[in-house]
């Protein structure tokens, strides 16, 4: 590790002016409860308009997208708490996942000190954090359809961040974006500046039409480091931007032509995309490139993600996957000879199943697997079409408990309500 | 047999290709040979295919495939040879005479398939459905999808309804899902994604009358069908 340098020259994260502010409003929102009773307070008590107060004043970086804001916070927050050294009690983060307005306001109120925030934030909180937050980056990871049943809404969202950040202007982030993802490319069109961040892609069913004009989108200029090419619309002027950081074969090349290997903790060519991202956003706030990668390596399971639990006598490593291009992602990370895959379909999983003929289960071929969950019958007979080698235990602890005899840890890959679940089963919630 | 699956990349959101495997692996299982051809834009669509899949999509994606697919001429070559069509969501309605896109209502020219028109709703149609179909064969057998539109659709003389509803909304709260052309060989309905997965019976008819032969029971995926449509049963009535 190198030596240290002296904390101005590490980190360029002046003193905020929020914490006073902050800390008013958070006590006006705590009243006078104290001991135990302030964190039920605290998240009964937070009002709408405590978002609002709660991100002014503060240094924020905020993360989103559809896949991996999670482990990316996560990310990022670690560079910077390096980066910070002794230091690190200035850095909040909503480090349990909780992105929407109501989440983001309470990890907020309990570090009215903290004059640097990490946020993930949903993609329907974005557009209200720049205008009320004014984030100094906004990290644009990729925009896919998340939950099919309310899948009309992804071009509306996407309207809603490019006129946030036109409308933010000079003000506004500079935004860590995608370029492989047309959509964050046209949502960002107005953006301050940008850092393209060229990930490799393995989901591109849903970027066929042109965002801007509805035309259908071309492959250009293949080469061998890019065999596909990069994505173009004939018919006006969206195009895929040149890269200013590249994520090839696990390492990262940085702009200045250096080549990184990140060596995460957390599994998965997608993490290093994530990582590639969560670098570029730490090195704009100051964080230098090797106290990033120290910071990273902190990193193992995030919000129980990719934890290793036990549940009795059964031990498993939890994945989670929330739509197509999530388990696109989780599926060739599956390395035991049975796995256990849990489906089900309340609002937080998306209501509607038809994913599952999305997702490339064929892959699974040679597995045995055993599904649960309130949906185990839909991911049944689409094993079933795969050919793959499967049975059905609704319950999830009877699921847990059948795989006992085998070597373990068992990998397991859930839908999200599964997941909390799996964490409180497991204690780690 | 050739399955064809048509642009998937434009309509083919919520699975819909699933239907497609479907209908390949049931013919397999029986020991008929089956060739599933994707076809996107740019490419010819064949005409000598036996089966045609049109998904689910958005506004943009039906106007462009209505395009191509005017442009192409495949798919209506093909219908006059005798194919079979299977659409469903995006895909049935630009079948239909017309279409409307946007908030205002932009009124877009379909494929003229079906003796149906589509205009945007009050409200947008989400959820679970369940409808009764009245198989050509005889008996009535149970549909069970998940329906996802703004579309409302509304059928006129030379269409009949392919199944009325218990439970969701289906064609425009009527009381009728789906359409059927007059020859039977035009099927649109609203549930969209893998709706044969979770009906093997709908499946087994579109598979028959690209055959023109009856097909007999089949016992792979036997149980897997019956247990995913017997608790998607109980959920919808509970
Ligand atoms: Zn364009």
């Amino acid at each position: 590790m190198p030596a240290r340098r002296p904390l101005p020259d590490r980190l360029r994260l002046g003193v905020g002016t929020v914490a006073g502010d902050a800390a008013a409003l958070a006590s006006r929102l705590l009243g006078k409860g104290s001991g135990a009773s302030i964190r039920g307070q605290v998240l009964s008590t937070v009002h709408p308009g405590a978002f609002a107060s709660l991100v002014k004043g503060r240094r924020i970086a905020s993360v989103t997208g559809t896949n991996g804001k999670t482990t990316t916070s996560h990310l990022l927050a670690a560079a910077i708490r390096q980066g910070l050294g002794s230091d690190a009690a200035r850095l909040v983060t909503n480090a349990d996942g909780a992105n929407l307005h109501y989440g983001i306001a309470s990890a907020l109120a309990k570090a009215p000190k903290a004059d640097i925030a990490v946020l993930e934030t949903d993609e329907r909180v974005v557009a209200d954090l720049v205008a009320q937050g004014s984030p100094e980056v906004l990290v644009m990871l990729n925009f896919s359809r998340d939950q099919l049943d309310r899948n009309h809404e992804i071009k509306f969202l996407a309207r809603s961040w490019r006129e946030a950040l036109a409308k933010a202007g000079e003000a506004g982030p500079v935004v860590v974006a995608n370029s492989d993802d047309p959509l964050i490319t046209w949502a960002v069109e107005k953006a301050r500046r940008v850092i393209w961040v060229d990930t490799p892609s393995k989901w591109s069913a849903d970027a066929a039409l042109c965002p801007a004009c509805g035309s259908i989108l071309t492959r250009v200029d293949p080469n061998p480091d890019e065999p596909q090419g990069r994505w173009d619309c004939p018919s006006c002027e969206l195009t895929e931007h040149a890269a200013d950081y590249q994520v090839r074969e696990g390492r990262i090349a940085l702009p200045e032509g250096r080549v990184v290997d990140p060596r995460l903790k957390v599994p998965g060519s997608f993490n290093v995309s994530n990582a590639a991202a969560a670098l570029a956003a730490a090195v704009e706030l100051g964080v230098s490139v090797d106290d990033a990668l120290v910071g990273f390596r902190t990193v193992e399971a995030p919000a129980g993600r990719f934890a290793t639990a036990s549940f009795g006598p059964t031990s498993a490593r939890l994945l989670l996957s929330k739509n197509p291009a999530g388990w696109a992602e989780s599926l060739p990370l599956l390395g035991t000879p049975t796995v256990v895959l849990a489906i089900d379909s309340v609002a937080a999983d998306g209501k509607d199943v038809s994913w599952l003929w999305d997702v490339d289960f064929e892959q699974l071929v040679g597995k045995h697997v055993v599904c649960t969950g309130p949906r185990a019958y839909d991911l049944a007979v689409r094993l079933e079409y795969a050919e793959v080698s499967h049975e059905v235990i609704l319950d999830l602890a009877d699921a847990l408990a059948s795989v006992a005899d085998q070597p373990q840890p068992i990998d397991l890959i859930s839908t999200y309500t599964p997941f909390q679940k799996l964490l409180k089963m497991a204690g780690l919630r | 047999m050739k399955i064809v699956v048509v642009y998937q990349s434009l309509l083919g959101i919520y699975g819909d290709q699933g239907n497609s495997r479907v209908l390949a692996k049931r013919l397999e299982w029986r020991g008929i040979d089956a060739e599933v051809v994707f076809v996107e834009p740019g490419t010819p669509i064949p005409d000598d295919g036996a089966i045609y899949l049109l998904g689910g999509g958005e506004d943009a994606a039906q106007t462009a495939a209505v395009r191509e697919l005017k442009a192409d001429g495949g798919l209506f070559r093909a219908l006059d040879l005798g194919a079979v069509l299977f659409a469903v969501c995006a895909g049935y309605q630009i079948c239909g005479h017309s279409f409307t896109i946007g908030e205002n209502d932009e009124v877009r020219e379909g494929l003229g398939l079906l003796d149906v028109t589509t205009v945007r709703g009050p409200e947008r149609a989400v959820g679970e459905v369940l409808t009764r179909w009245k198989r050509p064969s005889g008996g009535e057998y149970v549909l069970t999808g998940f329906e996802n539109h703004g579309g409302y659709t509304t059928l006129g003389p030379d269409a009949t309804p392919l199944a009325r509803v218990e439970v969701g909304l289906g064609n425009n709260g009527d009381g009728t899902e789906g359409a059927v052309s007059a020859s039977g060989r035009v099927i649109g309905t609203y549930p969209h994604g893998p709706v044969l997965a979770r009906n093997p019976e709908l499946a087994d008819h579109l598979l028959e009358l690209a055959l023109g032969h009856e097909l007999g029971p089949l016992e792979r995926a036997r149980e897997q069908h019956e247990g995913l449509r017997r608790e998607r049963m109980v959920f919808v009535r509970r």
